[in-house]
Order: C-alpha cells, then structure tokens, then sequence
C-alpha cells in the first residue's frame, strides 16, 4: 500500500489496470489496497453532485444542501438506473 | 435459551440473508441503545434447543471509526455471544477476509462462513475449505446462503465451534506482524488478559491502529509509563498501514493453495487500448467530442426548427396587431420582444438538446469516464478534472452547450470553474463573426488575427484560472486519483431520454426568464417611444464616447460591443444599422436574430472605422460575455447568481482591457 500511495502522489491519475501494472500486481489486489485504504482515511472517494441525489434536499430548481460540495444537482434531475456510468473516483487525503 | 450467535461480516457479505434464513419470522427489528443503527435480533429452534441470533450492524473492520463498528466490537467484547458467526464473500475472498483477519485475536469462539459459493463457482473459483479450516483453526465452510436449504454445514460448523470454543490460530498473522516496527515490543508491554476476550496480539495491533477504545482500555489496564512507551513505539510502527498491510500478507498466505481460479490477466479492451495510450488518447478522444458535438446538431434540428417557425411569425402577427388597431410600441415589444426572443430561445435549446443526448449517451456508454481520465492530467495543471476538456471543445459550437456540458463535472468549484474557463473560447457565432471582419479589413492577414485570437484564448484561460482557481478549487482538490473506469455497456436510452428531457425543460423555465428580462431592457433602451426623439441607447452613446475611445471603439462600435452581449453574430446587423443611420429598434432586432446585414456595409465600414478600431472591436466581442443565453446557462449551471454576475462582469472587463491592449498595438502597427 506503501507503493500505491507513493504513485499518488505525483499528481497524476491512474486507472485500476495501470495501478495493477505499475505495482506488479491485480486489479483485485489494488480494489482490496483501495478498500482498506479508505477505510483508514488515506484516501477518499470524490464524491460529486451526481452521487449525492439520496442526500438532497430540494429540487432542481434550488441549491442543493444536501452536497458536500454545495452544487445543484438534485434527486430529481438524475435518471434512476442510468446516467452514473462515470466510474469511480478517489483522491488522497493530505495527511 | 442454549447458545447466542452473533453474525459478523462486511456489508454485502449476506449476514442478512443468514439472519432471515435462520429465524424466519422469529425477529424483532430496533435500534441498539443511543444509536440510529438498525438492531436486528431472532431465535430459532434447533433439535429442541432454542439459539439466539445477532445480526451486528456491517461494517468494513472492527476498528472503532464508527458507530457500526463500535456497536459491533462492543457486543462481542462484552461475551454476549457465545460463537461469533464470520461471514465473506467467496467471490472475492481477497477483499472479504479482512474482516476474519482483523477479528483474529479475539478470543470468542467463531467459524467461517464462505457465503455466495454459487458466485465463485461461476467465476470459476475453486476454494478449498478444509485446507483453510486446518490453517485457522476454526470450522470453516462454503455456503450458498440464499438457499436456505442447505443449511446442514452451517449448523454443524456451529455445533463444532461451541462445543469446540474454536478460537483463530494467528500464528501467522503474527508472523506476518513481527515484520511491523515495534509491534513484539508492544505487544510485550500489554500483558495477557488486559482486556476480557482479545488477546494482547489484537490490543498490540489496535494501539498501533491507534484505535480510540483500545487506547482507552489501555489507559486503565497500563501504568502511565507502560502507556506511554506504547504510544511512542506506536508512533514509529508505520500506524494502520503497516498493520494492514501484514493482514494481508497474512490473507494471501491462508489462500496459497485454498484458493484456485484463472489467472487474472492485467490487460484492457482494444478500445482502452486506443484510449488510453498514451500517444493516441488525446487525438482519439478529440475525435470523439468533435463527432459527438457535430452528431449534436441531428437531434438538436427540430427545436431548431420550431425557434425558426416562432421567428417567422413576427411578420403576420405585427400585421394582424396592426390590422386590429394596436399601437406600434405594443407590437414592437410583442414582436421585436417575446417572439423573438422564444424564436431565439427555441433555437439554443435544440442545441442544448443535442449536446446533452449526445454527450449523455458518450457517458451512458462509458467513453466519457475515458475522456476525463485522458485529459485529467492536462486539466489538473488548470485546476481541472479531464472532463473538464469536453465543455471546453462543446464551446467552440456554442457557450451554452458548453455550460450545460458542464455537468458531468462532479466538483462544483471545478464546475464553475470549467465554465469560467469555456467562456473564454469563442463560440460558433463569434467564428461566423471574425473571418469576416477580419478579411474585410485586413485581407490575408485575416489568418494572423485568427491566430492571435487563438493564442490570446489560451493566454485568457490561464489567466482566468489563476483569477478565480484559488477561490473555486482548493488545493486539495488536485492530489493524483484512482480511477476505476466502468465497462462499455449498452445505454439505457429510457433514463437518458428522460435525464436529457428533464434537463431541457428546466433549461427551457430558466433561460427564458433570464432572455425576456435582458431583451426588454435593451429594447427599452433603444425604443424612440416620442417620435423624432433619440433613444436613450443614442444618449448614452454620446455620453459615453469620450470613454469608449480609450478602449478603441466609437461610440457606435461601443453599441455594437455591448449587443454582442446579448448575442455575437447580432453585432454585425447593429453596426450596420448605426453606420447606415437605421433605427435603433431595427438595431437591436438583427442583434437578436442574428441577420440582416446592410449589402454596403463592407464599404460603410472602412470609410468609417480604422484597423486599430477594427482590431479592438473583432477582439472586444470576441472575448465579451459570450450571449445572454450562455449568461443563463451559467446560472443554472453554477446555482450561484454572485459566481455568474462575477463571470459576466470579469470577461466585460477582460474584453475592454484587450480591446485597449489591442487598439494601442494596432495605432503602433498602423
């Protein structure tokens, strides 16, 4: 986990696949590095407008309290079951 | 009552599914004292004796970093279980056994449950649960819990380990634990029996951990001085991460050899491979935009269509108004106003229409996920996500479908950011407006303005994002990412339609108001309600002129500018009505509508206006708010009236500051 943390650390994004590459090993080891990593708050998943529609209050057409990250997007402007395919994301968290 | 069984295991582990199976409707459903975690309890009758069950609340370790977790180590601690039911995922042994690892050391009699034995033998995994039972000590089965059925195993495991007290052997675990710095000397500092059920190993890892009960339970158990040597050691240890890091040492090690399955290859699609390489990533993905934004345009025809036929009726409307005696002020603001200003309205929107369906479905897909990860590392050096790319390269069609764009980026500062930034790229209207002023007044050196604009883009963009970056995108916000990209999969074109639908409408309420608002104002200005008088647009011109002339611009080409505003490719019909002296109200209607431009106009200009003028006002407009309906989107985009006000006032300013910059340069040059 040493190692991972070290590749973040420049800056740079990375997928699972290059993750696994870089570090010699699988994308299930690194999926389980992340896991734990987080865990004990090294890193963070980002968590965007568009994953916060359970926790909001309001609709579209007011600012959405429910954010983290005080944005507009609301419960009501996503489409259920569809439109999230962005992935995932996580960021270090400076310690 | 004969025995308690607590279930323990990570969230989606099945515990759940074990519960239910085991009691059926024997359960009662609560909460645990003081918390809003669910409690869930039930008994079951077996061979005529009565078992209590505990279904302890999921959660990832027993690490005291939340309720969940607390709950659940305190109810085990406290020896209310008499065996301790472990559940993992036999799909993902790797991942799930850290749950079994992090309860080794305490002394609790348990088993191991492999739950979702169905899902590893379609992934083609073989475990071996007798081997793994002989390396931990404990009972140790494979189960498919949803086939309640079959639960034979599980009660014999049960039996085994109660009869048994089957406690995990860590004899590799700590073996995998001495490599951690000062782990044997903490260890040796926490006698035996300092904390009833867990074992000094599992305080000794805890306190590295530096988990907030244990510290606590040690403070009682220790002397001061012994506390404190802990806490030193712990400081060097290498903290969670070093602990974790032997758990998993200690994981693979119990599955050498239990566990067989396909070797996983680390490899990608042909498509990630042409994505995600590093020489053709960006070429590719720029491909892609450029596509989708001109694939933008079909969808987007028929809204096109209907802001034509809306602009159409101004004719026969202003003739039937007239016909039935209305007043020529009435009929121009119902005409000049309303109509076109829906027929305007209508006309973006079915670009937004476009934009949002074509680039929604590049998301649905999974290309946009490619498309961020290949210019995230670009964008990070502006404070930018790499989705942040799209809106940028969607402006160059039109400034709202880039603010509009805008909202696949998940960070609102970075959202607001990335539209501050969009503005800065000239969009279709200003492309349309450029080349022909350039060529009219400088020839063949129309293609050295087109340059400098280019260039004066990217400076602007840097600029920007050093103006308002520091405000929007904190620096926290730029560390290196993980990006777990999704398959390529078939789009859901019901929630997209619906998404993109949902989104037009709301677009629709939101820019119309905005729209209406702006083109009344102007067209207050430049109305003559007395006859013969002068419009308070040809006032304040005059006024104002001594002004203007510092930024490069005559007061007419100053009228022009601030039309640009309301929509770039309407500058044109304005000069062209203030340098022919048409009226003011026809002035502001071709600023709407984007038309009309005098068949003398190239002449008009020239005789009129100088190349340093020229060059100050292609430049002005070219870096003026983008059009009032772009000043919309960027509203409804950021939900920040301040941001948008910030936005639009900086880049009235930027354009006049370059226009000067400009002008001054050109009256060097000419």
């Amino acid at each position: 986990m040493n190692a991972l943390i070290a590749l973040l650390g420049d800056g740079h994004a990375r997928t699972l696949w290059m993750l696994a590459r870089d570090l010699g090993t699988t994308e299930s080891d690194v999926k389980r590095q992340i896991d734990y990593l987080e865990h004990i708050g090294m890193i963070r998943k980002v968590i965007g407008d568009g994953v916060c529609g359970s926790s909001c209050s309001g609709s579209c057409s007011g600012s959405c309290s429910g954010c983290p990250s005080g944005g507009s997007a609301c419960k009501g402007c996503l489409p259920e079951g569809g439109f999230q395919n962005m992935g995932q994301m996580w960021e270090l968290i400076p310690q | 009552m004969s025995a308690t069984i607590a279930l323990l295991g990570q969230p989606n582990s099945g515990k759940s599914t074990v519960f239910n199976a085991l009691t059926g409707l024997r359960q009662h459903v609560g909460n645990w004292p003081g918390k809003t975690v669910e409690k869930k309890e039930g008994t079951f009758t077996r061979n005529g004796k009565e078992y209590a069950v505990a279904d302890l609340p999921g959660s990832y370790s027993l690490t005291a970093n939340s309720d969940e977790e607390v709950i659940t180590r305190d109810f085990i601690e406290s020896g209310k279980a008499d065996v301790v039911c472990i559940l993992a995922d036999s799909s993902q042994l790797e991942r799930s056994l850290y749950m079994m690892a992090d309860y080794a050391g305490i002394n609790v009699p348990s088993f191991l449950v492999l739950n979702m034995a169905d899902v590893a033998k379609e992934q083609g995994k073989t475990i071996n649960a007798a081997a793994l039972e002989e390396k931990l000590g404990i009972p140790v089965i494979q189960i498919s819990a949803t086939d309640s059925k079959k639960y034979d195993s599980f009660f014999a495991a049960m039996d085994r380990a109660i009869t048994q007290k089957s406690v995990i052997n860590i004899s590799g675990l700590e073996a995998a634990l001495s490599k951690v710095e000062g782990y044997e000397s903490i260890k040796e500092l926490i006698p035996e029996g300092s904390v009833k059920n867990v074992s000094s190993m599992w305080l000794g890892v805890k306190a590295i951990e530096n988990d907030k009960l244990v510290v606590d339970q040690l403070k009682e158990a220790l002397s001061e001085s012994t506390l404190g040597q802990v806490d030193a050691l712990r400081k060097t240890s290498g903290g969670a991460l070093a602990t974790g890091n032997s758990k998993f040492v200690w994981i693979d090690e119990l599955l050498d050899g239990v566990l067989e399955e396909k070797k996983e290859k680390v490899s990608i699609s042909k498509l990630d491979k042409l994505y995600l390489s590093p020489v053709w990533g960006k070429p590719a993905v720029i491909l892609t935009i450029l596509l989708g934004l001109i694939g933008s345009f079909i969808p987007a025809l028929p809204l096109m269509g209907v802001g034509s036929a809306i602009g159409a009726l101004k004719g026969p409307v202003a003739n039937a108004l007239a016909g039935a005696g209305v007043s020529d002020t009435l009929i121009a603001l119902i005409c000049g106003v309303i109509i076109q200003s829906f027929a305007y309205i209508f006309q973006m929107l079915g670009f937004v229409f476009g934009v949002l369906l074509v680039f929604g479905l590049l998301e649905e897909v999974g290309v946009m996920a490619r498309i961020s990860y290949v210019f995230d590392n670009t964008m990070a050096k502006l404070g930018l996500q790499g989705k942040s790319v799209m809106p940028f390269l969607v402006s160059f069609g039109c400034t709202m479908g880039g603010a509009a764009g805008s909202r696949v980026i998940d960070n609102w500062g970075q959202k607001v950011l990335t539209i501050a930034l969009a503005w800065a790229v000239p969009c279709g209207a200003a492309w349309s407006v450029i080349p022909m002023l350039s060529a009219l007044f400088f020839g063949p050196g129309a293609v050295l303005v087109i340059i400098a604009i280019l260039a004066t883009m990217l400076l602007h963009m840097w600029v920007t994002a050093r103006v308002f970056g520091g405000k929007l995108v904190k620096r926290e916000d730029r560390f290196g990412m993980i990006m777990e990209l999704p398959p390529y999969h078939k789009p859901k074109w019901g929630a997209l339609f619906r998404y993109v639908l949902g989104r037009t409408k709301d677009t629709f309420f939101r820019v119309s108001k905005v729209v209406l608002l702006v083109c009344t104002l102007f067209w207050l200005l430049s109305y003559s309600f007395v006859p013969g008088a002068d419009p308070v647009l040809f006032k304040i011109g005059k006024v104002i002129e001594p002004v203007t002339r510092v930024f490069g611009m005559g007061w007419k080409l100053f009228m022009a500018f601030i039309a640009s505003s309301v929509g770039k490719e309407g500058a044109l019909g304005v000069i062209s009505a203030l340098f022919t002296d048409g009226s003011f109200y026809t002035a502001f209607s071709d600023a709407m509508s984007g038309a009309a431009r005098d068949a003398n106009l190239g002449t008009l200009l020239l005789a009129n206006v100088s190349k340093p003028e020229a060059l100050a006002f292609i430049f002005a407009i070219t870096f003026n708010m983008p059009c009032v309906v772009a000043l919309a989107a960027t509203y409804q985009e950021t939900a920040s009236a301040k941001w948008t006000a910030r936005i639009a006032a900086y880049y009235t300013a930027g354009a006049l500051i370059l226009s000067a910059v400009v002008y001054h340069i050109g009256l060097l040059i000419w």
